[in-house]
């Protein structure tokens, strides 16, 4: 499938007139000439696609500007990531390569289609209504508000033409800001409504907390952002009852998965009673994620958080076992050549369990993508093995976000919800 | 089930497929299969985060129940399990909802659609419905018909019709069917249950046979010998006296559950693993399936009927001293078969089915026996060498078994068979999902893989045809043979295999 566009060129539109329009054209009168308004969801995404922007205005990437996370935007940051000589293991899109981007040189004018440039994994859900809040570069740029609407092609079997409408807010921060107030009223209260973040999380916080507003359904990356902010937005937004998926723990799950795979033979169960020390590799300085599943392993276990400090590698921490045991927990960056677009992800996890009598446990996951060799030394020989590969995922953030979608949920995970305070407290 | 604590790491990790917001509506709530096992599986569904948010179940049937009522008769029903997460339930509990229908009247289903408009509005089910048709057989083909003229089966994306076993009474009655429910919608709109295929366990032999590259090689007649494939309860006919009568254990349980299992047994590797793939081939294999004699169906079928048994202190009724059962009833409540598969892989090869109430033990399972070795180099311990066998546990006790000789210990070289094991318990300790819980989800997911197709079923029917025929023209010369409750079956079924020179499996 390739991407959708908006059937027709999007009508420019006062802010204050978008809601009329909008009524007017899924009123009764209206519906024989534009199909019936889907009964599905809304989605409003914050999409600054900084990295694109900035690439885009350098003349270092062809535009259109999308939004969407292409090969060729990823390859395009990792060339700014050498042209500017920043670390090998920056991720590409990452905050350093943006600004990097934006100390070039360059006025490259391109459209600006964000908004308007739908997924096909979004677009098959069909959305009753897509709201972008699109800004740009130039801060002092007025709100321009974009309209369209879309029906799907009719398909071979029939079925019933489901249309949605496109509502793209553009414009410099305040200009934003001041076409806010228009944003409610256009969010149905009869379907649910989602707020995709698709920014740093310690960007626009006013217009976030805007958003962010509970029975609308949130999701966020807690990769995108600074560590210690996205992991105390998330507890926040945890703890308030605001309902949160976070793509940075969705992309834990094939760890998670390997790890249960590890402890599902019965006999293997009473190792988990017995763990002293658990390692946790992340590529480069991002440790969201590598928390996060520390988290959720203590808390499935039941450990409780004695200490927990930062150190020059990473973060050490002393969990305590119900049994009253200390555990050893050590999450270490490490420095990737070709790192992945989303910092911080898992390179390698490792579990020791040494029950009181008996030949100790040691279980090592690795990233397929990268190996994990620095877990694998040190005085394994004496303990019972169990080592796994976890595959990479390959999906994009369209397809995760749209898989959320699907079938989602008004509340946040209960994994997610009692990881997430433990994540925070662990970053020292 | 091996006493255990449950894995802590996979507690709610079984979120594996999204299923998309919609509406369960179900025909026939006040039945029983809605309160035994529709209902516990959804909410069991509910508990593992696997129904969206924007979820509802409908029932509808004629009693003029309203939601309330529906909801309490669910509470009540379902106290035991409800017992365990009271919270979830209320929860789940506030997505049912009822509306009294009778599918026959057209204005029901008109006013049904307007229900569910309104439950899309409330629930943001977006119009994507599944339609769960647990009532009479004979209601199917009109059931369909009633959705269809109503616009409910309209879009093929958003709305699915999940039909109950059985499907038909014999070829030409499938065919009827099949026609009028296709006249209805797509066929990947229609889903023909058959909660054998739900079985973890069932879902294995696909698995052990196209994941592995060790079994596939040998998989053929170059190196099994027979293949014997077993579903015995030891229940009666319990509280279904009236339906079993009219069906017996052909009907109800070798057309659809155990030839499912020869299909999937004897099947070709898809290209993919793809819905329409997989069904093709287990179509294509039922296609080439047999009566062992079709001309003389007595050579290779044997039936049987349960008499009295037990011990004295708990005897056990027969079949025709069973409450709604008629005392001279000749409906079979065991069948014992021998089929063959004309194709490349099979041919010559006996697959022998049998199926049974009130047999010794409850046990399902696939046995493939292997050739036996060419030459007998060493003396075995119990005379001769057994032959290799593989034994695919479907149900208790789940798993795989392969049986394989080595040398008995000591001075000699004597060899014995020894099993080497694979349990379901042993190696995931964690009890399987009910066939239900899988299939409702498949349904609401519109995946058919696991659904039984058209020219499946028709196969499956058309296979037994010379059988129905025989049973309904010269039952005489398909006599009952009579068994006592809870032995193996009727002596003639070991005559069936002794002719072969072979021997039940004793699980």
């Amino acid at each position: 499938m390739s991407p959708q566009l908006t059937l027709q060129t999007p009508l420019e539109l006062a802010p204050s007139e978008v809601p009329t329009y909008l009524e007017q054209l899924w009123s009764p009168e209206q519906q024989g000439s534009t199909g019936t308004g889907a009964n599905t969801f809304s989605l409003l995404i914050w999409q600054p696609a900084w990295a694109e922007q900035q690439l885009v205005r350098s003349g270092r990437l062809k535009g259109p500007i999308t939004g969407q996370q292409s090969d060729s935007l990823v390859a395009a940051g990792r060339q700014v990531v050498v042209d500017a000589d920043l670390p090998l293991s920056t991720p590409p899109l990452d905050g350093e390569v943006i600004a990097a981007a934006a100390a070039f040189d360059g006025q490259t004018q391109s459209e600006d289609l964000r908004g308007q440039y739908i997924d096909p994994a979004l677009s098959a859900l069909q959305p009753r209504r897509l709201i972008t809040l699109a800004p740009t570069i130039d801060s002092g740029k007025g709100l321009e508000t974009l309209v369209a609407a879309y029906c799907p092609l009719p398909e071979e079997g029939g079925g019933t033409a489901a249309c949605g409408d496109v509502v793209v807010l553009r414009g410099g921060h305040n200009a934003l800001q001041d076409g806010m107030n228009i944003l409610q009223p256009l969010l149905p209260p009869s379907m649910p409504s989602w707020v995709w973040w698709n920014g740093f999380l310690d960007e626009a916080p006013a217009l976030m907390e805007q958003l962010a507003c509970a029975p609308r359904r949130l999701i966020i990356d807690t990769a995108v952002g600074s560590p210690r902010h996205c992991l105390d937005l998330l507890r926040h937004w945890v703890t308030t009852g605001q309902p949160v998926n976070d793509l940075n723990w969705l992309r834990l799950s094939s760890w998670r998965e390997t790890l249960a795979m590890v402890f599902d033979p019965p006999h293997r169960r009473d190792a988990l009673s017995h763990i002293v020390r658990l390692d946790i590799d992340v590529e480069g300085h991002h440790p969201a994620q590598g928390l996060l599943l520390a988290a959720w392993i203590a808390d499935r276990l039941g450990w409780s958080l004695d200490h927990t400090e930062a150190t020059e590698e990473g973060t050490a921490a002393r969990f305590r076992r119900a049994d009253g045991t200390e555990v050893i927990f050590q999450l270490m960056s490490v420095p990737m050549g070709q790192p992945s677009v989303h910092a911080g992800q898992l390179v390698g996890l490792r579990l020791i369990c040494q029950p009181d009598d008996g030949k100790g446990v040691c279980v090592i996951l690795c990233a397929e993508s990268g190996g994990c060799m620095r877990l694998e030394g040190g005085g394994m020989a004496s303990l019972d093995l169990h080592e796994e590969v976890v595959p990479a995922q390959h999906s994009t953030p369209e397809m995760d976000v749209a898989r959320l979608l699907s079938g989602g949920h008004d509340s946040t995970n209960p994994l997610l919800a009692a990881a997430a305070p433990l994540a925070a407290r662990l970053l020292a | 089930m091996v006493a255990t604590i449950t894995n802590p790491l996979r507690v709610g990790l079984r979120q594996e497929r999204v299923i998309a917001p919609q509406c369960l509506v179900i025909f026939g709530a006040s039945g029983d299969l809605t309160h035994r096992k529709l209902v516990p599986a959804l909410f069991e569904l509910f508990k593992q985060r696997r129904l969206p948010s924007e979820f509802a179940l409908l029932g509808c049937a004629r009693r003029p129940w309203s939601d309330e009522v529906f909801r309490s008769k669910m509470t009540e029903a379902l106290a035991a399990k409800i017992e365990e997460d009271p919270q979830a339930w209320e929860q789940f509990s506030a997505k049912l909802f009822y509306e009294p229908v009778d599918l026959q009247q057209p204005e029901d289903v008109v006013r049904l659609g307007g229900r569910l408009e309104q439950i899309d509005q409330q629930c943001a089910t977006r119009g994507n419905r599944t339609f769960y048709l647990s009532v009479s057989p004979k209601f199917y083909g009109s059931g369909c018909r009633a959705l269809a003229d109503a616009g409910l089966l309209k879009d093929p994306k958003r709305s699915r019709v999940v039909i109950e076993k059985p499907f038909g009474r014999d070829y030409g009655s499938a065919q009827s069917l099949n026609q009028v429910v296709q006249s209805c919608g797509q066929e990947n709109q229609i889903f023909r249950i058959d909660h054998y295929l739900g079985k973890e366990t069932v879902q294995n032999i696909l698995v052990l046979r196209f994941a592995n590259t060790i079994f596939e090689p040998i998989w053929n007649r170059n190196y099994i010998s027979s293949v014997q494939i077993t579903a015995a309860e030891t229940v009666g006919v319990e509280e279904r006296a009236g339906y079993y009568e009219t069906s017996g254990a052909l009907r109800d349980m070798v057309q659809n559950h155990l030839t499912q299992m020869l299909a999937i047994t004897a099947m070709e590797a898809p290209g993919r693993f793809d819905q329409e793939a997989i069904r093709t081939e287990k179509a294509k294999v039922l296609q080439a399936a047999r009566l062992a004699d079709e001309l003389e169906p007595w050579n290779c079928c044997i039936r049987g009927q349960y008499g009295p048994g037990g011990s004295q202190e708990s005897p056990l009724a027969g079949y025709r001293q069973e409450p709604g059962v008629d005392p001279n009833s000749t409906t079979e409540t065991y069948v014992a078969l021998k089929l063959f598969i004309d194709n490349w892989r099979w041919q010559g090869v006996p697959f022998y089915v049998r199926t049974g109430k009130r047999l010794a033990k409850r046990v399902s399972e696939v046995v493939l026996t292997f050739r036996e070795a060419p030459v007998h180099l060493f003396d075995a311990a119990n005379g001769g060498p057994t032959s290799n066998q593989l034994i695919l546990r479907i149900q208790p006790d789940e798993g795989a078994e392969f049986r394989f000789e080595v040398k008995s210990p000591g001075s000699g070289m004597r060899s014995r068979p020894i099993d080497m094991e694979f349990s379901y318990d042993e190696s995931f300790g964690e009890p399987s999902d009910e066939g239900y819980v899988r299939l409702l989800a498949d349904a609401m997911l519109s995946d058919p893989t696991l659904f039984t197709r058209s020219d499946e079923v028709e196969a499956a029917w058309r296979l037994y045809t010379p059988l129905l025929e025989l049973i309904e023209d010269s039952p005489w010369q398909l006599p009952i043979h009579p068994y006592e409750s809870r032995t193996w079956g009727p002596a003639a079924a070991d005559a069936l295999l002794a002719r072969d020179g072979l021997l039940w499996r004793r699980p």
